[in-house]
């Protein structure tokens, strides 16, 4: 005789608990609500398959090989900006993450502005400020490492605050108590511990800057974005398909070289 | 299909640690035995090489007759439970959940995927609970119970899967000797009402001599006792615990085997 | 060498070895050398600077009257942009989801599908989302929707690659526990692997949807639907009033999310 079982979860009621169903049902409320203004339509995204497929078909035609300078060239710009705006960037943070520490910080009232100041500065995108950068000091790349290094602060002044309050305080007391004076204090007892997580910060962000300095040039403020964003409005997919393909290969070098360098530096820690 | 055999097993690591250097071992269906052994005696090495977890450099692991490899392996590891020095439970879920993993070989795996059992799945669930005592502790977070109760949680898991065999590496290693007491009484009780075959590590001698039918004394990969407790005497003690000059060595091989 | 009682009292009197050299300040040397040679060959004058800097005084003078005029379809384009990012947002974590322990060495069933499962990922994450949103928009023609594809393939990469560092990251043992049940891929994935890895898993799913609400901003500028194309006509027709409150709904709108994922952070601990 068979004896057919139910099934429930394993909960005292053996129904879900009421705060995950009703977040789960909130989010899918808002996609359903939310769907015509972001225009989804499925029938019209497995429709466009074909047509991507057709797009991507003609990409691959013979490369402009001619263009290759130029894409050697503004590639290496795109990187130089990229290094530029991160050296900025550590040097103001570092400063600044002390600051906006709350174990390091001078004064609470210091804590609090230092930490809004570093809100305000990462809250716009960097293509927002590299806008507004190239309305006031003209086209190039000197606006787009401005708008870099600016953003960039904000982000790292947060995480190098964040990695400086999580030192162990026994150590900064031991410091403390040899008669170190302020600045000793946070040189010689909060920076060193610190230091791992900053590198960590530092990789990660040099690989986000990287992205994003490639896509300045579409406002022109400096880097591959321009030739990216006119290539495209221009059908010139010879050199479209070279440029795609410079910076998948850059990011993805650099992403590996992070990767390992992270690995050598952290294992070197452990011990 | 309850019986272990171990025939002329070795094994050796990667970095060219040898654990194991020609093992014996046939296990009897229902029996309760202990493997004594220092550390880096290659007890874990010997008990994991029983459920899959480790496979050997040369010879066969067998139980009940199947080798224990390749398809038939997570069908062994149904009827094979095991309880772990460090517990090994998932810390996030509630006690109950715990045990119920250890359903989830027996069960078509749909419903395990969105976390929903059979009635008859948390019937057994319930019932091992109430064997390790835990049942007023079933809907608390695994994480946080005492060391004891989290050994009689993974205890609650092995009988769950309602096993043929119960390995157990080093399960009282972490406790205090009352919880030590009462998981190794636990595990005999087990082994004597349900029949059930039980190899246990340990490396406390007088836990051995309490609780084993038949102990193996393990050194630096080799069998070098097995009887009955009444049979180990001093000499034999000093064989299984004897220091080499190169047991430093092994000891950080071990380490690093495992690393 | 061991210590022992005879050479205690001799290993005391030892001076001290020779310190080793430390690499720091070479790698400092080699740094400003980098440094000072971009700054060389990008032709940045600290004279362009100078002068741009004190001409920004003035210019961002021009952006202190705030035009708010048409706050309601500023407001209307927001919304825009953050169902954009919502939508971008759920569809990486879809794929993500799925992706992610296959491209994570203890949990994937085998080594090929692993490699195929990085790579994959490693894809989407290099492609910047404008080039993504590029190409959507030839194809689906202009709109939020091609901008919600771009952030969602783009984050999926993201996310996928922190899932499967998280999963790498959950203990031995835990695995093994489940593992020793019998368990197969599926069910070792769902019990060992989510409920190990939860709550770092919502943080970054919290900061990607942070991070996707900036971009939908600016994705706007390539005819991706949303608050970004306004920004950047009024910008081009020097309406800086019009721009100055743009600007402003832009922060006030990712002020609020950062609270909110803050708050969310916060009570998920």
């Amino acid at each position: 005789m068979t004896i057919v079982s139910t099934w429930r979860w394993p909960t005292p009621s053996g129904r879900l608990p009421l705060p995950l169903v009703g977040s789960v049902l909130a989010l899918l409320l808002t996609l359903w609500l939310t769907a015509p203004i972001v225009e989804v339509d499925f029938v019209r995204l497995f429709a466009s398959g074909g047509k991507m497929l057709a797009f991507a078909g003609q990409m691959f035609v013979t490369p402009d090989w001619a263009y290759v300078p130029q894409l050697l060239a503004k590639m290496l710009e795109t990187m130089e900006m990229t290094v530029l705006a991160t050296a900025i960037a550590v040097v103001i943070s570092i400063p600044l993450g002390v600051l906006a520490a709350r174990n390091a910080t001078p004064h609470v009232v210091v804590y609090r502005l230092s930490r809004d100041l570093l809100s305000l500065m990462r809250a716009l995108p960097e293509l927002v400020w590299a806008l507004v950068f190239v309305s006031a000091v003209g086209l190039g790349p000197l606006p787009g490492v401005m708008a870099l290094a600016f953003v960039t602060v904000g982000f790292m002044g947060k995480f190098f605050a964040e990695s400086i309050e999580v030192v162990d305080h026994k150590a900064v007391e031991g410091v403390r108590a040899h008669g170190a004076g302020w600045l000793q204090v946070r040189l010689f007892a909060m920076l060193p511990q610190a230091l791992p997580d900053f590198v960590g910060t530092v990789m990660y962000i040099l690989d986000h800057n990287l992205r994003a300095a490639a896509i300045l040039g579409l406002v022109g403020a400096g880097g591959i974005g321009y030739d990216l964003v006119m290539s495209m409005r221009l059908f010139q997919y010879e050199r479209l398909l070279l440029i795609a393909l410079a910076i998948y290969l850059v990011v993805t070098a650099l992403d590996r070289a992070s990767d390992s360098f992270r690995r050598r530096i952290l294992n070197g820690r452990k011990q | 299909m309850s019986d272990i055999s171990i025939q002329a097993v070795t094994k050796r690591f990667p970095n060219g640690f040898e654990a194991l250097k020609g093992i014996h071992v046939a296990i009897k269906p229902g029996s309760f035995t202990i493997i004594l052994g220092p550390s880096g005696a290659g007890k874990s090495t010997l008990l994991r090489l029983m459920n899959g977890l480790e496979t050997p450099t040369s010879g066969s692991v067998r139980i009940g007759g199947e080798v224990v490899n390749g398809r038939q392996l997570r069908r062994i590891r149904s009827k094979v439970a095991m309880v772990f020095q460090q517990f090994n439970l998932i810390d996030r879920l509630s006690v109950v959940t715990n045990v119920l993993t250890g359903r989830l070989a027996h069960r078509s795996w749909v419903g395990s995927v969105f976390y929903l059992f059979r009635n008859e799945d948390m019937g057994i669930a319930q019932e091992a609970l109430s064997r390790v005592a835990l049942t007023d502790k079933a809907w608390n977070r695994a994480d946080k119970l005492s060391g004891g109760q989290q050994q009689r949680v993974g205890i609650a898991r092995a009988l769950a899967q309602r096993p043929k065999i119960i390995l157990a590496d080093e399960p009282v290693a972490s406790l205090d000797p009352v919880s030590s007491e009462e998981i190794m009484t636990l595990l005999r009780d087990i082994c004597d009402r349900d029949g059930i075959t039980v190899v246990v590590n340990l490396h406390q001698v007088e836990l051995a001599r309490r609780f084993a039918d038949r102990i193996i004394g393990m050194n630096s990969g080799k069998i070098v006792f097995d009887g009955s407790p009444e049979q180990m005497t001093q000499t034999a003690l000093h064989t299984i615990y004897q220091r080499e000059g190169i047991e430093n060595d092994n000891s950080l091989d071990m380490a690093l085997a495992y690393a | 060498m061991t210590l022992n009682k005879s050479n205690l009292v001799a290993s005391l009197s030892k001076t001290l070895p020779p310190k080793p050299r430390s690499p720091v300040p070479v790698w400092l040397a080699l740094t400003l050398a980098l440094l000072w040679m971009i700054v060389y060959d990008l032709e940045l004058s600290f004279e362009t600077l100078a002068y741009g800097l004190a001409d920004m005084g003035e210019y961002f003078s021009r952006y202190g009257k705030p035009d708010f005029t048409d706050l309601s379809r500023y407001v209307h384009l927001m919304g825009i942009t953050l169902a954009t990012a919502l939508w971008g947002t759920v569809f990486a974590l879809v794929v993500a989801f799925f992706l992610a322990p296959l491209a994570s060495r203890n949990f994937t069933p085998n080594m090929v599908v692993y490699r195929i499962a990085r790579e994959l990922l490693n894809f989407m994450r290099a492609m910047p989302d404008l080039l993504l949103a590029l190409i959507f928009v030839t194809a689906l023609g202009l709109g939020p929707l091609p901008g919600a594809l771009a952030l969602g393939v783009h984050t999926a990469g993201f996310l996928g690659k922190f899932f499967a560092e998280s999963l790498e990251r959950v203990d031995k043992g835990v695995c093994e526990g489940v593992a020793s049940t019998g368990a197969n891929f599926a069910q070792m994935v769902m019990y060992a692997g989510w409920p190990s890895i939860l709550r770092e898993a919502l943080g970054n799913v919290l900061y990607i949807l942070d991070r996707n609400v900036r971009m939908a901003s600016v994705l706007g500028l390539v005819g991706a639907g949303g608050i970004g194309l306004a920004l950047h006509d009024t910008l081009r027709l020097f309406e800086y009033g019009q721009s100055a409150a743009l600007i402003l709904v832009i922060l006030a709108t990712i002020l609020l999310i950062d609270y909110a994922s803050a708050w969310l952070r916060k009570r998920l601990d």
